[in-house]
């Protein structure tokens, strides 16, 4: 009767504890980068898009060009660095580096800020065609010299802007939701 | 003998166990079906698991992500994530086939037709897989050791200048610039002999090189020629025309002794031994001769039939054509050409096809052994497997010094050679080819070689080069020197870059190329040889899928479940219902055939249909390389007759006592005797039921501003399963095995199935494909406790994979059986140039996890994304599901439900339109028209 009531008393509740414990610590650190807001990692270059698209005002698209034609907005070849860098700058390490890339043709390898799993389809095209600007999503990027994570990756994000997205769309814009069943993204 | 009874109660049936009502191992789910394989030992269970266990990680996490790695130069065309589209040209034995070619990242992904060169064959498709494939050679090797192509050159120019003659023996090929190169090759190397080397049987050499025109036959007797089975889609996109109903549509017969794809399409098949052929063309032209009044018929075939028969080619007059099957005999072929000739249809019926070219030489044997050649080069061929002397050609080959090997994979002749020289895959190599109408087109490369490889000319054009006779560097120069030179029409007023560069955008070009004058001058006729009518006779041809054994390691190809027998991986024997009753053999039995001195042991497999006495087998396994071809089904070729002809007589055949599981998939996903195939007689159509709405308790479906629908036409879809594999090419449907087919766990998401009905020594047959219904109430959305299926605005019943956990009651609840469970990780044996023949669009399921159509979701997406960016709605034939894209009868059409002025609108509304299972009340969103069949002239319907 003792050994029951103890169990009950102090073993249950203890129990119960360290599982719900166990399962949101592991759930914590098993958790995917893409959801940490605020996330940088180091990159090989020193790249920064405060003072390229801050400072400069290149566009966006000038680089990106992927945005409005692909799923992908892309990463800019080396060759397209090396169009305006082939007499900028000449004189940084991390020009060198690339120039060299450019004679060798070996490839340059970014590390991944913002990712998503392999049943999404994220497709840039119809976002950018609406007239979404990046910053929705990529947060104020022409003020950030290293790239970090504005917006976690997380479902939620993707459909509470498709319920509501008048904030991110232009005024004029007709849209009204964006779709919202399964298939819209993955397949 | 009637050879359509019609059944008293006509309840189409799938197998002889079906029919017969036994339960047979044909249950839904057949036993063992959810257990792990058999002879999993613990090791690759372990293995498995841990496969599993690393991959359902990697999918929980990707922590880190892969990295993200742009070009380093900018490829001046394509955009990454954009498909970029090449027009190329499947040259195969001879033949060539215009295709498009679909390139992601500058990797080709999916092969289908044009709109100019017509649909892609099956093979074209599937060999998209062979460029991947992880067994082709990586680079040049000279006695097992890898060398440089430098000094692999140089042996060879070496190994050819030892003042012997040479010898070059290659595949057929119908390419005219390969031609003109061999022709050089031949006046730089004095006493080069070129031996066009294919094994299989075929029509006398006098007789080749026409395609016959089907837009003007009114009736087609097919003598044993299969030439529905696809290998040329032409010929089905024309039968498919010439089927639409009405008074004109086209009657097919067909006498033949297998069951074939199109004897199954036939309105009326007669059973014909194989080497009662040519006497019965021969009866045929003397009825014809006679006129009206008494013509008799051949002893084994009732009168009536035969004077229907008869009735049916005459009133044609030159519109009626016969066919006669490329493996049959010499005898044959010369009666059909003489028939035809009286006929008339000759002319009519017949256009010039590229005729492929090469010296063919059967003295080469002999001379071989006799120690004549110092050199001998193979390219693109493999006699020492596909010869029915392999056993001559190896101990031959021991007399010639020097012998290298060009090809794609390691193969049975290379290992008889020493220098072995990786070939590019058609993919990535140039070429040209005459096809039919003098129309020539232009194969060029969508993807740089993959491996260190080069292209057979190239190898050819270097040692042109080191005996100075070329100044080409390449054959890519070659041949636009000779386009420049030959093809481009004289006096022009475009030049030549403009020309040359429109050809490749077309992938075809009207070329001069002459056409060959209609054979006046053929002998047409040759004795018939006396046959023995007691023993076997067995006929050999070519398998449909893997061809003569080349492409035996594509596991798309040895999956696909032959369209009549439904067998996939391997080559039973295929034995009538009758003589397999006489032997008591069942279906899987494993027997000793004996042909001459050749024996063979193999199971057989019991085809309804299959003419009494008459055993067929196709050729092309048995392999012994390979990792995916080794091993599967047995190696016909031995017993193929060397003078050409498919035709084995005097064959016995002997029940050895044991018993093999055939992988077959006939009695998967039954339908359980309900009416799900109509037949109507007649060339009109009528309708087939009153379509009535039912109740439903469940709420209509609210759709959007589009629902996904789709039509398969019956009488159009000859079931040739071309749409089987571009579907699974589109939507990276894994390749199983055969004890997982044999477990009924096979992946197809669309499957053909193939009904007959009547008497199974000659049933009627009918194919049916059949996909995912995408029903409006469907009975597999509100039983999934995960809500991992469900609808879609647009009408599609959606799956999410990320949310499946594989209860399977999905599956159960389906009245359709299109639901595919992933039982095993069925990628995870996949190695890595494989990897890259994956869709990028779509999703690579992991265990555990229910898949099925999706009406080519990546395909519907993107054309709405485009409409959407280009301002406009969606139009009508914007968006092509692959099957839809593949199938070269048109008997699909997919579109939009809501849009009144849609082709799918149009043709859901014919009166022989029904749904499947409609009783049940799940509103599919798939209409099938009713097949249509002609009734017999002046017969009973």
């Amino acid at each position: 009767m003792h050994g029951l009531d103890r169990a009950l008393r102090f073993v249950l509740p203890l129990g119960i504890l360290a599982l719900l414990a166990t399962v949101l610590l592991v759930g914590w650190f098993v958790q995917p980068d893409r959801y940490a807001q605020g996330r940088s990692v180091p990159q090989p270059i020193p790249y920064s898009h405060a003072l390229h698209a801050g400072t400069l005002k290149i566009p966006c698209l000038h680089c990106h060009s992927g945005a409005t034609r692909s799923r992908m907005a892309g990463v800019p070849a080396v060759s397209v660095c090396m169009s305006c860098h082939q007499v900028t700058r000449t004189e940084r390490p991390a020009i060198q580096l690339l120039a060299e890339l450019q004679r060798t043709g070996k490839v340059l390898a970014w590390n991944r800020v913002h990712s998503l799993p392999d049943h999404v389809y994220f497709d840039h095209r119809p976002h950018a065609g609406a007239g979404i600007a990046c910053q929705t999503c990529h947060g104020e990027i022409q003020t950030l010299s290293v790239v970090s994570l504005r917006m976690s990756m997380r479902m939620g994000n993707c459909l509470g802007c498709h319920r509501d997205p008048r904030t991110a769309l232009p005024k004029e814009s007709p849209i009204r939701r964006g779709p919202e069943h399964c298939n819209a993204c993955h397949r | 003998m009637d050879p359509n009874p019609i059944d008293p109660t006509p309840r189409p049936w799938r197998s002889l166990e079906e029919r017969a009502g036994l339960p047979g191992e044909p249950e839904e789910f057949p036993a063992g079906a959810s257990e792990a394989p058999a002879g999993l030992g613990r090791r690759r269970f372990l293995q498995l698991l841990g496969a599993s266990a690393a991959l359902a990680a990697t999918v929980a996490c990707d922590r880190k992500g892969v990295p993200l790695v742009p070009y380093t130069r900018r490829p001046t065309e394509g955009v990454p994530g954009v498909t970029n589209f090449y027009a190329s040209a499947f040259p195969e034995a001879g033949k060539a086939h215009p295709v498009l070619v679909r390139t992601r990242e500058g990797r080709p992904v999916h092969v289908s037709g044009h709109d100019l060169g017509g649909k892609a064959p099956l093979r074209a498709t599937a060999d998209l897989l062979g460029l991947y494939d992880p067994d082709r050679l990586r680079g040049p090797l000279a006695d097992g050791k890898p060398i440089s192509w430098d000094q692999a050159l140089e042996r060879l120019a070496r190994g050819f200048s030892n003042g012997r003659p040479v010898l070059l023996v290659t595949g057929a090929s119908a390419s005219p610039t390969r031609e003109c190169l061999l022709r050089d090759l031949g006046e730089a190397v004095p006493g080069l002999e070129w031996l066009s080397c294919e094994g299989l049987p075929g029509a006398p050499v006098d007789l080749r090189g026409w395609k016959p025109r089907l837009e003007p036959v009114k009736v087609l007797l097919s003598l044993g020629s299969d030439f529905l089975a696809g290998d040329d889609p032409s010929l089905v996109e024309a039968y498919a025309r010439r089927r639409e109903p009405g008074e004109g549509m086209l009657r097919l017969w067909a006498a033949e002794g297998s069951m074939s794809l199109t004897g199954a399409n036939a309105d009326h098949r007669i059973l014909l031994k194989p080497s009662q052929v040519a006497a019965f063309a021969s009866a045929l032209a003397q009825a014809l001769k006679a006129g009206q009044g008494v013509h008799p018929a051949p002893s084994d075939l009732e009168s009536g039939v035969w004077g229907a028969l008869v009735e049916d080619l005459r009133s044609a007059g030159p519109r009626a054509l016969v066919l006669c099957g490329p493996a049959l005999p010499e005898a044959a072929h010369r009666a059909v050409h003489a028939l035809n000739r009286q006929m008339g249809s000759l002319g009519l019926a017949f256009e010039p096809e590229g005729v492929a070219s090469g010296l063919r030489a059967s003295q080469v044997l002999p001379r071989l052994e006799s120690g004549h050649y110092g050199a001998v080069l193979f390219w693109g061929c493999n006699p020492l497997y596909t010869s029915p002397e392999a056993g001559r050609w190896r101990s031959a080959l021991a007399r010639v010094p020097f012998r290298c090997w060009m090809g794609l994979q390691q193969d049975e002749t290379s290992t008889a050679c020493s220098l072995l020289l990786p070939e590019h895959h058609w993919l990535e190599a140039w070429g040209d080819h005459a096809l039919s109408g003098g129309r020539l087109a232009l194969q060029q490369p969508v993807v740089g070689a993959l491996h260190d490889s080069r292209q057979g000319e190239d190898v050819l054009l270097a040692l042109l080069r080191t005996r100075g006779k070329s100044a080409c560097s390449g054959y890519f120069d070659y041949l636009k020197e000779r386009w420049r030179r030959e093809v481009q029409p004289p006096g022009s007023a475009v030049p030549f870059e403009r020309y040359f560069a429109s050809a490749l955008h077309e992938g075809l070009v009207k070329a001069r190329v002459l056409i060959p004058p209609i054979p006046a001058a053929v002998r047409e006729s040759t004795p018939v040889p006396e046959y023995g009518a007691d023993a076997f006779e067995l006929l050999l041809a070519p398998d449909r899928r893997i061809f003569d054994g080349r492409y035996g390691n594509n596991g798309w190809l040895q999956e696909l479940p032959e369209p009549v027998s439904k067998t996939a991986w391997g080559n039973p024997l295929m034995i009538s219902p009758a003589d397999a009753h006489r032997l008591s053999l069942a279906d899987g039995d494993m027997v000793r055939l004996d042909a001459g001195p050749e024996h063979l042991e193999l199971p057989v497999c019991i085809q309804p249909g299959q003419a009494p006495g008459v055993l067929s087998l196709t050729l092309g396994y048995g392999r012994s390389h390979g990792r995916v071809a080794k091993g599967v089904g047995v190696n016909a070729f031995p017993l193929l007759d060397p003078a050409g002809s498919g035709l084995r007589t005097g064959v016995a055949l002997r029940r050895l006592g044991a018993r093999m599981e055939l992988p077959r998939t006939q009695g998967h996903h039954r339908m359980e005797g309900r009416d799900i195939l109509r037949i109507q007689e007649g060339g009109h159509a009528h309708s087939s039921h009153a379509p009535h709405e039912l109740p439903s308790l469940y709420p209509p479906q609210v759709f959007g501003e589009q629902r996904w629908g789709m039509v398969v036409d019956l009488n159009r879809c000859v079931g040739c399963s071309t749409c089987v594999l571009a579907c699974q090419s589109e939507n990276n449907i894994p390749v199983v095995g055969p004890e997982q087919v044999a477990r009924g766990r096979e992946m197809h998401w669309l499957r053909i199935d193939r009904y007959y009905e009547g008497d199974p020594a000659n049933p009627r047959a009918a194919h049916q494909p059949m996909m995912c219904q995408h029903c409006d109430h469907a009975p597999c959305e509100n039983v999934c406790p995960v809500n991992a299926t469900n609808h879609s605005p647009d009408g599609l019943n959606q799956m999410v994979y990320n949310r499946c956990v594989g209860t399977r009651y999905c599956a159960n609840n389906c009245p359709y059986k299109v639901r595919r469970f992933n039982f095993l990780e069925y990628n995870y044996a996949r190695k890595e140039p494989e990897l890259l023949a994956h869709n990028p669009e779509v999703t690579v399921r992991p265990r555990g996890v229910m898949e099925k159509c999706t009406f080519c979701i990546q395909r519907i997406q993107d054309a709405r994304v485009r409409a959407k960016l280009e301002k406009r709605p969606l139009k009508d034939g914007d968006i092509t599901p692959a099957c839809v894209a593949a199938c070269p009868a048109g008997a699909i059409v997919f579109g939009d439900l809501k849009d009144p002025h849609s082709r799918v609108v149009h043709l859901a509304e014919d009166p022989r339109g029904y749904k499947v299972l409609e009783e049940l009340g799940v509103r599919p969103a798939i209409t099938y028209l009713a097949a249509l069949r002609n009734p017999l002239r002046g017969g009973k319907s």
